[in-house]
């Protein structure tokens, strides 16, 4: 932080024809004065501002308050301090809801990533063609939208007809599974709901593994291979070695992403059965827009904001601190 | 390159010749393994988008079979016809057009003014305002979605076209200010310099050199604003009750046909038609999404 405030004394040069000598060393930097990108930046920052930083103030605000249905049209509420707080924090359903987001989460980005990894190294092992195909076919999963896919989901695990349903029951290992309603199980839909997202996930993080896999200099696996490592011991020694800041840039991105995910539990379970998939978001927005209790709904919004920023406190860390190169 | 090691290894391990062979044999013999789990991987991956496919081309008596159809018997283009013309397709596709137009064109612009003063000058708090604009990007939805719902129903704007663009612009135009800056950054100052020698104002240099310069970047984030604005379902959803103002992807999700109940041929029809122009989208840009989405974005 020390370092941005020093940069900011780094006046524009336009600054210069005012008093040239006054603020130490002059930095030739633009022959303008500070009009152009003032006038340039005002408009986004003003945008940015109303839509999103008032916003935000606007949910802590309301997090205080007992808006409901009512406040949406008489616009009259009460401030009630902590009080929602307080029944978030003694409602079991918010402890339950907060533990399935965590496992939600730890399966996802743990499934993606370890599926992710494979993809990758099976990339950087195969030829031009195979090589093609397979990248074509992870940009088609990527790029379906994710309301397009929910639906292809619920075709596929629809009981009587679906075909997943019908797979698993030619295995003969799950015994009949024709008519299995996948939706109104709790493991189930879970098991669904995980195999949509990872499916969807794996694409980005196996492409950008992929793409740091082919910086690492061909010497090193060339010295391990004269050395007589075996490729296993290559691949964890060397290329996970490297692949390291890659990964965990994937791991927090995936655990901001998994964390959040609605649409794909909103349309495959619609967070049932009886809330078994109803993670932090999805019951968010079902206090604030189907029962309509909005100070409780942003209370719990807060809540969930303040644990995605402690968990993911590293990578924000990280953020500032790069704020100094840029 | 195999043969080089091979080769170069020879040498130092004189006592053990014997297993250079088996070793060679037993890389051949990964190569085949990669190849046989490269096609099982693909196969896998690929199938819900073949399915996709699959049902939609089938005619209706088909799709519902108790042994399914892998390959359509008969090929038809019925559950396009029936998705398109018998539901409120268009309209809706007109509503999406505005509300993707309006916030791709007003992120855009925003964004290119913003990165610009953001690369091309030196300011205090430039570095502060690069930070936030990162850590905006990871606010999940919901918590947004509360207090924009309640400004809006207050000034009127739930169910406009304007309330869902600005939502939209909102949600975007962080990353687009992000994306463009790394586009305004490639630039040498050398460029500027020169024009500014001949004497040309910031003004003009931002004009005549700048923008032509970035116009690629302008491309790209169009298409990453495009695909966001067109893809969000949560906040159409929770913005427009009205079924007339529905946009594509809240169409999508309450599809159904008037004769059936769920006409599943109908419905992955109408999603091959909503993914289409996204898929072509990722194809052209597919390289520029890697960095891109690693550089900054955190919305997904």
């Amino acid at each position: 932080m020390t370092r941005i405030s020093s940069d900011a004394r780094r006046k524009p040069a336009g600054a210069l024809a005012v008093g040239p000598r006054r603020f130490g060393r002059p930095k030739p930097q633009r022959r303008t004065s500070i009009v152009a990108p003032v006038s340039l930046l005002t408009p986004a920052l003003l945008v940015i501002v109303a839509l999103i930083v008032v916003p935000i103030l606007f949910l802590v605000l309301i997090s205080f308050t007992d808006y409901g249905r009512r406040s949406l049209f008489t616009g009259t509420f009460h401030v009630v301090g902590l009080a929602q707080y307080a029944g978030v924090f003694a409602d079991p359903d918010f402890w339950a809801a907060l533990g399935r987001t965590v496992l939600f989460t730890a399966a996802m980005v743990g499934g993606s990533v370890v599926i992710g990894m494979g993809v990758a190294q099976l990339l950087s092992v195969l030829g031009p063609v195979l090589r093609y195909v397979v990248t074509v076919v992870l940009i088609l999963a990527w790029a379906m939208p994710n309301v397009a896919s929910s639906l292809v989901w619920n075709w596929l695990f629809q009981p009587g007809y679906g075909v997943a349903n019908w797979l698993l029951t030619s295995t003969h290992l799950f015994g009949d599974m024709t008519n299995t309603n996948w939706g109104q199980d709790p493991v189930l839909a879970f098991v669904a709901i995980w195999m949509l997202v990872v499916w969807q996930a794996v694409p980005f993080i196996a492409l950008t593994l992929y793409a740091a896999q082919t910086q690492v200099p061909v010497e090193y696996f060339e010295a391990a291979r004269l050395d007589g490592a075996g490729e296993w011991l290559i691949y964890w020694r060397l290329t996970v070695h490297f692949l390291k800041p890659t990964l965990l840039l994937m791991a927090i991105l995936s655990v901001i992403w998994d964390f959040n995910v609605f649409n794909q539990i909103w349309l495959v379970s619609q967070g049932g059965p009886n809330n078994a998939t109803s993670t932090l978001g999805v019951w968010t927005y079902k206090t604030a827009f189907v029962g309509f209790h909005l100070g409780e709904g942003a209370a719990i919004a807060v809540v969930t904001t303040l644990l995605l920023l402690a968990m993911t406190a590293f990578y924000i860390r990280n953020l500032v601190r790069s704020g100094e190169e840029l | 390159m195999t043969l080089l090691t091979e080769l170069t290894r020879a040498p130092s391990a004189v006592g053990r010749t014997e297993q250079a062979p088996s070793r060679r044999r037993r890389r051949r013999k990964g190569r085949r393994v990669a190849n046989v789990v490269a096609v099982v991987f693909a196969v896998v991956w690929v199938f819900p988008v073949y399915w996709m496919l699959n049902t939609a081309l089938k005619p209706r008596s088909e799709v519902m079979t108790t042994t399914p159809l892998f390959v359509p018997l008969h090929l038809t283009w019925s559950n396009f016809v029936s998705a398109v013309t018998q539901t409120n397709f268009l309209l809706d596709l007109r509503n999406s057009a505005i509300v993707v137009v309006g916030a791709m064109v007003a992120s855009i612009v925003l964004g290119v003014f913003a990165a610009a003063a953001l690369t091309r000058f030196r300011f205090r708090g430039r570095r502060a305002i690069l930070v936030s604009i990162l850590g905006v990007q990871m606010l999940p939805g919901t918590a947004l979605l509360i207090p924009t719902f309640l400004v809006f129903n207050h000034l009127n704007l739930l169910g406009s076209y304007l309330g869902l663009i600005l939502a939209y612009v909102a949600a975007v135009l962080p990353f687009s200010i992000w994306v463009m800056r790394g586009f305004f950054v490639s630039i040498p100052v050398e460029i500027e310099e020169a024009a500014m020698i001949d004497g040309a104002s910031s003004w003009r240099i931002l004009r005549s050199v700048l923008f032509p310069l970035v116009m690629p970047g302008v491309v790209s984030t169009s298409v990453f604003a495009f695909i966001a604005a067109w893809n969000d379902y949560l906040t159409a959803y929770t913005f427009m009750k009205d079924q007339t103002m529905y946009t594509l992807p809240v169409w999508l999700a309450s599809f159904s046909t008037p004769q059936t109940g769920t006409d599943f041929g109908g419905q992955m029809a109408a999603s091959v038609v909503f993914s289409l122009p996204v898929v072509v989208f990722f194809l052209l840009i597919q390289r520029k999404l890697v960095s891109g989405m690693s550089a900054g974005a955190v919305k997904g």
